[in-house]
């Protein structure tokens, strides 16, 4: 008798498991802030409204990591849904080399999307993949330097274009601040042993004409351009002691947003999100905070690591022109619009920076297009995560004097060469 | 078959499911798992112990194994010597001893991302409890997670105050199993405090410890919410721990390395299992 309900019951179970037949459903799957995921999903429902098309709305949590991972099991899986679905900037490649993205090239030559209405360096960068287009951005992220108008003026400095005037007028005005705050600081950036410290990193790279990939795909960790870059970061730190102690131990961007925000620091590195949360009325610095491109050397240009999410499609989509009717819905010109006046989302297609709408509620966008030309877009390799890590590890140990810049730097070059092996095919 | 045994067998039934869905199905597939290189953007392969090879030659790795184990051993029997401390005083008979039980327990009833994430601001260089208290004492601050081994204490100080409280629980249901005419014999006797204690006590309370022990190594070997909210393996990867290395394989895509990872930790906490099962001679009883 109970041998015989008991398997009643696990058949039952075995059933219920085994049942997820269903009819094929247009999928989109989105994270974030509560506010943006809610956002999103009247957008979606508008969508359904206009075309018919019944979209399956999937939540993701507001952590990035998080979202990845809900993204890499399914189409490791080959499951069907998602269909649609945003990637940060640097999952891009991974997805695309694992074949998972579906050519968005057909919205191309149907004439649902112009290309030419995005920043080519960022298409270039980013969105290409043996020829064909896989993704395209929804949202644009890069590195700015903000600064304290009040206090350059006071000390009579114009804003700085160069990190050598960066760090002589930082020197100078931190000297004098000290008197009245002596916890004033000049220059907080990100350097904690975390993504945010790449990004910093390429950036100071960057300006300095250094790469960590050069132009023909060889590791470039030990040039010359890396090794002065470097060494100006822990400087900032130990030499001029214009960056608090703290930097590569907790300085993340929230840290350093609160940082400037209370009113201790003249400059900041951080990402556009700081700005409207700096003007707000609450904020102790709101009337007197500017915002720029971050400093050049006389070696190279000014730079930016570039941010940002990408929409595409999986390749597995069992609903792919419906999918591709919802990519060009995004990333058609008024939802690019509402999504920036909504949301604050700096547009991934650059007519919009020349909205009048916009430009009226987002003063600052002139300088974020002027940074998004200058984007520079980290390593687009499949296994960047793994290649990331060790350059985070080694950077932080040299910014917590645990280890010598140029030993450092050859050690890391070695240990992302074992990596490349191991992942090249 | 009997009667007898096949009805045997149906209700041994639920408990074999549920160990093989849930603790033998997984780790043996995580042992599978580790036996490829299982990578989305190369094609599969079956490589046997080619991850097990590579993990030897892994810098980090050996890194993050030393570190595992030092912080298991190091905050482990920290936290049985305080945590034996909590348990005997709260075993004593004093004013408001329940209340006292309660709070006792406040740090091991506080999810331990919360309280890691207490401690990473009292930690913090700026604004940090602990720099605050040296500032009013005219020191000036310090950057508690700036060197290797600053993050390391750290680490352990906040580990060693979550989970005192559950070695002194269990050692304090040990010690109410211990009949107080021995003691009071012994007391007659002469014996004074700590031979009492020593000679009395801790040999017939000496399962208990070694439950609190078995639980407590495994678990702090497996550290992975303290590190990755208060240094998140900094300064310079000194303080990664095993579980997060194989997490962060995992996130990359390459399943079969963050398997072996895995695989690892658990071979480690098996062995001190063992160990610890020896020493309590669990098997003679």
């Amino acid at each position: 008798m109970t041998w015989k309900i008991q398997l009643n019951f696990i058949i039952c179970i075995l059933l219920i498991v085994s049942c997820n037949s269903e009819a094929p459903k247009l999928t989109f799957a989105v994270g974030g802030a509560p506010n943006e995921v809610e956002y999103w999903e009247k957008l979606v429902g508008e969508f359904t409204e206009s075309s018919k098309i019944e979209v399956v709305f999937l939540r993701q949590p507001t952590d990035t990591d998080q979202r990845r991972q809900g993204l890499i099991i399914p189409l490791k899986a080959k499951k069907t849904d998602p269909d649609v679905f945003l990637m940060d900037v640097i999952w891009v490649a991974q997805f695309a080399a694992s074949d998972w993205l579906l050519s968005l090239t057909p919205l191309v030559e149907r004439g649902k999307l112009d290309t030419g209405n995005f920043f080519e360096s960022i298409i270039t960068q980013v969105d290409q993949h043996n020829g064909e287009l896989i993704a395209l951005p929804v949202y644009n992220d890069c590195g700015l330097l903000y600064y304290r108008n009040d206090l350059l003026e006071k000390y009579h400095f114009r804003v700085p274009t160069t990190w050598q005037e960066l760090i002589e007028s930082a020197v100078i005005i931190q000297e004098k601040e000290r008197s009245m705050n002596p916890q004033f600081y000049g220059f907080v950036w990100q350097g904690a042993q975390y993504e945010g410290l790449v990004c910093n990193y390429l950036e100071f790279l960057a300006s300095h004409n250094g790469r960590i990939v050069n132009k023909s795909g060889d590791l470039a960790t030990t040039s010359v351009e890396n090794i002065q870059a470097v060494d100006m970061m822990k400087d900032m730190i130990h030499k001029y002691k214009i960056s608090p102690p703290n930097t590569y131990t907790e300085m993340k961007e929230e840290e350093v947003r609160l940082f400037f925000e209370t009113g201790n620091a003249l400059y900041e590195r951080n990402w556009p999100y700081a700005w409207s949360l700096h003007t707000r009325d609450e904020s102790p610095v709101n009337s007197r905070v500017g915002i720029t491109v971050l400093p050049r050397t006389n070696k190279g240009d000014h730079a930016a690591t570039l941010g940002g999410w990408h929409v595409g499609i999986s390749r597995f989509s069992d609903k792919k022109e419906e999918a591709l009717a919802l990519v060009a819905f995004i990333l058609s010109y008024d939802i690019q619009k509402r999504l920036a006046l909504d949301l604050g989302w700096n547009p991934g297609r650059r007519d919009l920076y020349e909205d009048k709408d916009i430009n009226k509620e987002m003063p600052q966008i002139q300088v974020l297009k002027r940074a998004f030309e200058h984007a520079v877009a980290r390593p687009n390799l499949p296994y960047y995560t793994q290649v990331s890590e060790i350059i985070q590890k080694h950077i932080n140990a040299i910014l917590a004097t645990r280890s010598k810049t140029e030993q450092a730097l050859t050690r890391a070059q070695e240990e992302i060469n074992r990596i490349v092996q191991q992942y090249h095919e | 078959m009997s009667r007898g045994l096949k009805e045997a067998f149906v209700f041994i039934a639920p408990l074999v499911l549920f160990v093989s869905f849930f603790i033998l199905f997984p780790v043996f597939g995580t042992v599978w798992n580790s036996l490829w290189q299982d990578i989305p953007f190369i094609t599969r392969q079956f490589i046997l112990f080619n991850n097990y090879i590579r993990l030897l030659n892994d810098q980090q790795f050996w890194q993050a194994t030393l570190f595992t184990i030092l912080f298991a051993l190091l905050s482990v029997c920290l936290e049985m010597i305080f945590g034996t401390i909590t348990a005997l005083v709260l075993n004593e008979k004093f004013h408001l001893r329940g209340v006292m039980r309660g709070i006792a327990l406040i740090p091991w009833a506080i999810p331990s991302v919360v309280g890691a994430r207490a401690w990473q601001l009292i930690y913090r260089y700026d604004y940090g409890l602990a720099n605050w208290i040296l500032q009013t004492m005219g020191i000036p601050s310090v950057n508690w997670l700036g060197s290797s081994l600053g993050a390391f204490t750290a680490l352990i100080l906040a580990d060693v105050w979550r989970t005192t409280p559950f070695v002194a629980i269990i050692i304090l249901a040990g010690l109410q199993t211990v009949p107080k005419d021995i003691l009071d014999q012994a007391q007659v006797d002469g014996a004074n405090m700590f031979r009492r204690f020593f000679k009395i006590t801790v040999p017939m309370i000496k399962p208990i410890i070694i439950v609190a022990l078995l639980f407590r190594t495994i678990d702090a070997l497996r550290v992975f919410d303290l590190v990755y909210v208060i240094t998140g393996g900094g300064p310079g990867g000194a303080t990664i721990s095993l579980s997060l290395y194989g997490y962060k394989f995992f996130l990359l895509g390459d399943f079969g390395y963050g398997s072996a990872v895995s695989i690892t930790l658990f071979v480690i906490a098996f062995i001190f299992a063992m160990i610890y099962i020896k020493i309590g001679k669990f098997r003679s009883r």
